[in-house]
């Protein structure tokens, strides 16, 4: 003897199917999201690597080197070489970044910090328009 | 003779298609979007893979050369047809102090298909890397005077 529900769920699936959707369409966007923040944190990686790579041996002070023989970066043209390395990308990402750079020693570490737009959670009210990201990569100069 | 009544239909039946167009271009937007930021990722490792290759090239005759081998590498790294690679030199020889500057760009088909492969094209994923010819590198000539 079988009984009856007492209720049926004939039609269910039509709140069922676009609560679905909804929920991978969700999924899905902060999936790329999350994907243009790490985008955006490689492209700094490899603007802030290329800068310490350019800065470690284009910084040197040359009337150091020249006169004594002693390899010893000069903090201001390490900072000029940075910068014009940075701007030689021609990167959105970079317009507004702010960067900072240590000598320690014949090392020079780059930091460069910026701020990566989101693209549907904008879409999201309460949500956060873009997301910081930030790459520090260091250099020095090697006899090869 | 009728099992089931019809009521209720057309009170629901909207739903789907619209659902379907939801669906459908949404799914679309979204791996489209994941195909642009692909291709950047690629375009970024090709330009970068072009500079370091030109500025460590033995020589100016073959700089060029491993600059745009290296570019298709890294492209084929990534899965992706060196075929179709653009790869462009703005700035720079290969001389002492030099700054480089490659420019990678790579098709985004409009509508990426699986098995298929793309169809149409949307735009172009553009990547760009520059560095400097090392001042202190053996090979070349002229003094390492960068610093002004």
């Amino acid at each position: 003897m079988s009984r009856e529900p007492k209720y049926k769920e004939q039609g269910s699936v039509l709140m069922l199917m676009p609560a679905a959707v909804l929920i991978v369409l969700l999924l899905g966007s902060i999936a790329v999201d999350f994907s243009i923040v790490f985008m955006a944190e490689r492209e700094l990686v490899s603007a802030a690597a290329a800068a310490a790579n350019d800065a470690a041996t284009a910084g040197v002070d040359q009337e150091v080197l020249r006169t004594t023989g002693n390899f010893v970066l000069d903090p201001a043209a390490v900072e000029r070489v940075v910068g014009e390395s940075l701007a030689a990308r021609d990167s959105r990402l970079l317009d507004g970044a702010d960067w900072d750079v240590a000598v320690v020693g014949n090392q020079v570490r780059v930091t460069v910090v910026s701020r990566a737009p989101y693209l549907f959670a904008k879409a999201i009210p309460g949500a956060a328009d873009d997301a910081e990201v930030s790459a520090t990569a260091s250099a020095d100069a090697a006899v090869r | 003779m009728r099992c089931r009544g019809d009521s209720g239909q057309v009170a629901g039946i909207e739903a789907l298609p619209f659902g379907v167009l939801i669906f459908v271009v949404g799914a679309l937007l979204v791996t489209n979007v994941w195909g642009v930021i692909d291709a950047k990722l690629a375009a970024t490792s090709a330009a970068r893979e072009a500079a370091r290759a030109f500025v460590e090239a033995p020589d100016a005759v073959t700089a060029a050369d491993s600059a745009a081998r290296a570019a298709s590498e890294a492209i084929a790294a990534h899965g992706r047809s060196p075929d179709r690679l653009v790869l462009d030199q703005l700035a720079g020889t290969f001389a002492r102090c030099e700054r480089v500057t490659f420019q990678a760009g790579y098709p985004v088909p409009a509508i990426a298909l699986p098995w298929i492969g793309g169809l149409g094209e949307a735009f172009t994923a553009t990547a760009r890397h520059s560095e400097l010819v090392d001042p202190f590198r053996s090979g070349l000539e002229g003094t390492a005077s960068c610093v002004p």
